[in-house]
């Protein structure tokens, strides 16, 4: 069984093509711990069973809303083969920042562009195959409404759960050699404790801590040393009197 | 790093924003020069600074007159099967006990709410239908200035639209706001606003009382002061127990679209079947508690004849005197007591209670003189505000992770339920009415 899931920003029919996806096989629950609503169901494509799990729409994926929380949680912590990024296809510059961060999070992407008929009506062109390349992963252009490109979407989340994204691919985004530099350093100092590189991709990882990510912090406290910690810290600080 | 950036994660995000702005440079080509859509059309009158509001009311009205106007042929159908299956029952069984069980107790009970599935279904469809066509959104922002002013965030708008559904999924909803002052405001205020549970009692009492041409107008001026309620508790926690600005409100609004039929459909469902399995499982239990306790001790009421004789009446009796005030009977404190389970519960306990399957349950209210105008509409009043029902009260200790908010939730609502409803009958009884 493929485990997929939807996520997306609000409003760009996450919903509809939850509900073409899975139909009247729906279940509700909650995601573990918490109480928001959890969506599943399920089809079968090209005699594959696919399990499509909804989780929140979000714009970013930090830790300040359970809704975010829940939607990082379970791409990090459950691992599902692949993740299907809905995209408002008139309004990329928006939606691409998600699209980034899961990227970041190695996830097997999948993206949906959604409202490609309302592209077409305003006379826009997108360069699906540049838009791929440079993403690094499939893009297929949906109308969730009418169900148009929906076949495609199957085809193409079977297949991207027979190739798992190569861990630590080339990332899409460089964010210029004096970041990149600070990544690399706490990547290495991550590679350390073997508990957090089983448990997760270590460049989001070093990005969270950079950020300053609360959950990212409370979570790495666990499996690194005072000493390595404290080094994290002061490469953190370091930067911020730099920036000053 | 970058001149702008503020500090490290800043300077992340911005380098994310640059990478996304050379992506679309890339790949996309705008269209020949901005087009006026209809979206953009449609923004000018809705989002319009003095129609805007006016037109949300608008709205709004017709969203009641629809889910009513539709549903009103439902259930009539519905009522009358179950007067003949009430009916036939009694013929059909002979053992008395179990006659009473089925008549009374599932179709007089449990009948008496699943009369109410048509209008919930109908008030769900509309509310679906607003949200996909992208109305909803622009509804937050209409309403945003005016809530602004008032201390509630825009954003606490959309859970309180959907509150009138049901307060559970609104309560959830609140999770979308950032800030944890406005999200626990939105929270304790929701369940002021009307759910569909709480309909069944004010459709059957306005149209026992009130007549076909004013029940309407009742319901909808119950409606009313739930907001205005919300609007007034909102303001007093703002200034009180969650003292600050609201943050700012950032909303996007998504792009009209005519609703798609299957989808608006299943929606409604996937919300309205809620209310189905509420009716199969939390509200068969409690009519049947309380047809339990209407016929015992059977020898005494004769075999749930009389009703003055059972455990229930006892009950009733014995918590009577609180409500005597407002002018009610025993079997409204009673009504009450096992609302506070589902509000739906009031109805059902009704429906026991007067046994109503000669005639439907509202006629029975009225020839019997239960209610006059002014305490059936204080009744209404007092169901609306008074404890949320139990769902509503687990859902605010999960969401708040304790039993300290809950709690006070349920003691400020009664406390304003006795409050408000006290108000109306003095008023009332000046302006000279019984």
């Amino acid at each position: 069984m493929i485990r997929a899931a939807l996520i997306g920003n609000p409003n760009v029919g996450k919903t509809e093509i939850f509900n073409r996806l899975t139909g009247l096989s729906q279940k509700v629950g909650n995601f573990p711990g918490v109480t928001v609503e959890k969506k599943a169901g399920r089809l079968v494509h090209q005699g594959r069973e696919i399990e499509v799990v909804d989780l929140p729409g979000t714009y970013s994926l930090t830790a300040h809303s359970v809704d975010e929380l829940v939607a990082r949680d379970y791409i990090v912590l459950e691992r599902p083969e692949v993740i299907v990024d809905i995209v408002d296809g008139t309004n990329l510059e928006r939606n691409l920042y998600l699209t980034l961060l899961l990227l970041e999070m190695d996830a097997n992407l999948v993206v949906a562009l959604n409202r490609w008929d309302m592209v077409k009506a305003r006379g826009m062109e997108i360069d699906i195959e540049k838009l791929s390349e440079l993403l690094g992963c499939p893009v297929v252009p949906t109308v969730a409404i009418t169900g148009d490109g929906l076949e495609d979407l199957k085809d193409s989340i079977v297949d991207a759960a027979g190739q798992k994204r190569a861990k630590g691919q080339d990332a899409a985004l460089n964010y210029g050699c004096d970041i990149e530099r600070l990544i690399s350093k706490v990547e290495d100092l991550i590679r350390k404790s073997p508990a957090l590189v089983e448990k997760y991709p270590q460049r989001w990882l070093a990005i969270k801590m950079l950020e300053g990510d609360e959950m990212a912090m409370e979570q790495t406290r666990a499996c690194l040393s005072s000493s390595q910690l404290a080094e994290i810290l002061s490469i953190i600080e370091a930067v911020e009197a730099a920036i000053k | 790093m970058s001149e702008y950036a503020e500090n490290l994660s800043s300077a992340l995000v911005q380098r994310r924003y640059e990478w996304i702005a050379s992506t679309v440079d890339s790949t996309v080509k705008k269209g020949s020069g901005e087009i006026f859509t209809l979206t953009d059309m449609l923004d000018q009158v809705f989002l319009d600074k003095h129609l805007g509001i006016p037109i949300f009311l608008t709205i709004l009205w017709t969203m009641f007159q629809f889910a009513f106007a539709v549903s009103e042929p439902f259930v009539v159908i519905i009522e009358r099967v179950f007067e003949m299956l009430g009916a036939w029952v009694n013929q059909a069984i002979s053992d008395p006990y179990l006659a009473s069980f089925v008549s009374v107790g599932v179709i007089g009970g449990l009948g008496s709410v699943l009369v109410f599935v048509p209008p919930i279904f109908g008030l769900f469809l509309a509310l679906s239908i607003l949200e996909d066509s992208g109305y909803m959104a622009r509804a937050a922002f209409v309403m945003d200035r005016f809530m602004y002013r008032l201390g509630l965030h825009g954003r606490s708008f959309i859970p309180l639209m959907i509150g009138f559904g049901c307060n559970v999924p609104a309560i959830m909803a609140t999770r979308s706001m950032d800030s944890e002052k406005d999200r626990m405001i939105t929270m304790l205020i929701s369940p002021l606003i009307s759910c569909s549970a709480r309909l069944p009692v004010y459709v059957l009492i306005a149209g026992a009382l009130f007549g076909a041409s004013y029940a309407g107008t009742a319901v909808f001026a119950v409606y009313a002061l739930g907001i205005v309620l919300a609007v007034v508790m909102a303001l007093i926690f703002r200034r009180t127990l969650f003292k600050g600005e609201p943050s700012p409100f950032v909303l996007e609004l998504p792009t009209y679209a005519v609703p798609d039929a299957s989808s608006a459909i299943l929606h409604m469902w996937s919300r309205g079947r809620m209310f189905l399995k509420k009716a199969g499982t939390i509200i068969f239990w409690a009519t049947i508690i309380v047809w339990l306790l209407s016929v015992h001790p059977w020898e005494a009421t004769s075999g749930g004849q009389v009703i003055a004789e059972s455990y229930i009446a006892w009950i009733g009796h014995a918590i009577e005197p609180v409500f005597q005030p407002f002018g009610w009977d025993w079997m409204a404190a009673v009504a009450l007591l096992f609302g506070l389970v589902a509000k739906e519960v009031v109805v059902g306990t009704y429906g026991i209670l007067l046994g109503a399957e000669e005639a439907g349950l509202g006629d029975a209210l009225v020839s019997q003189g239960l209610f006059t105008p002014l305490t059936g509409f204080a009744f209404m009043a007092f169901v609306l505000i008074y404890v949320p029902c139990v769902a509503v009260i687990g859902t605010i200790a999960k969401e708040t992770n304790s039993w300290r908010w809950p709690a006070f939730a349920l003691v400020y609502q009664t406390a304003l339920a006795f409050i408000v409803t006290g108000v109306i009958i003095a008023v009332g009884r000046l302006a000279g009415l019984s």
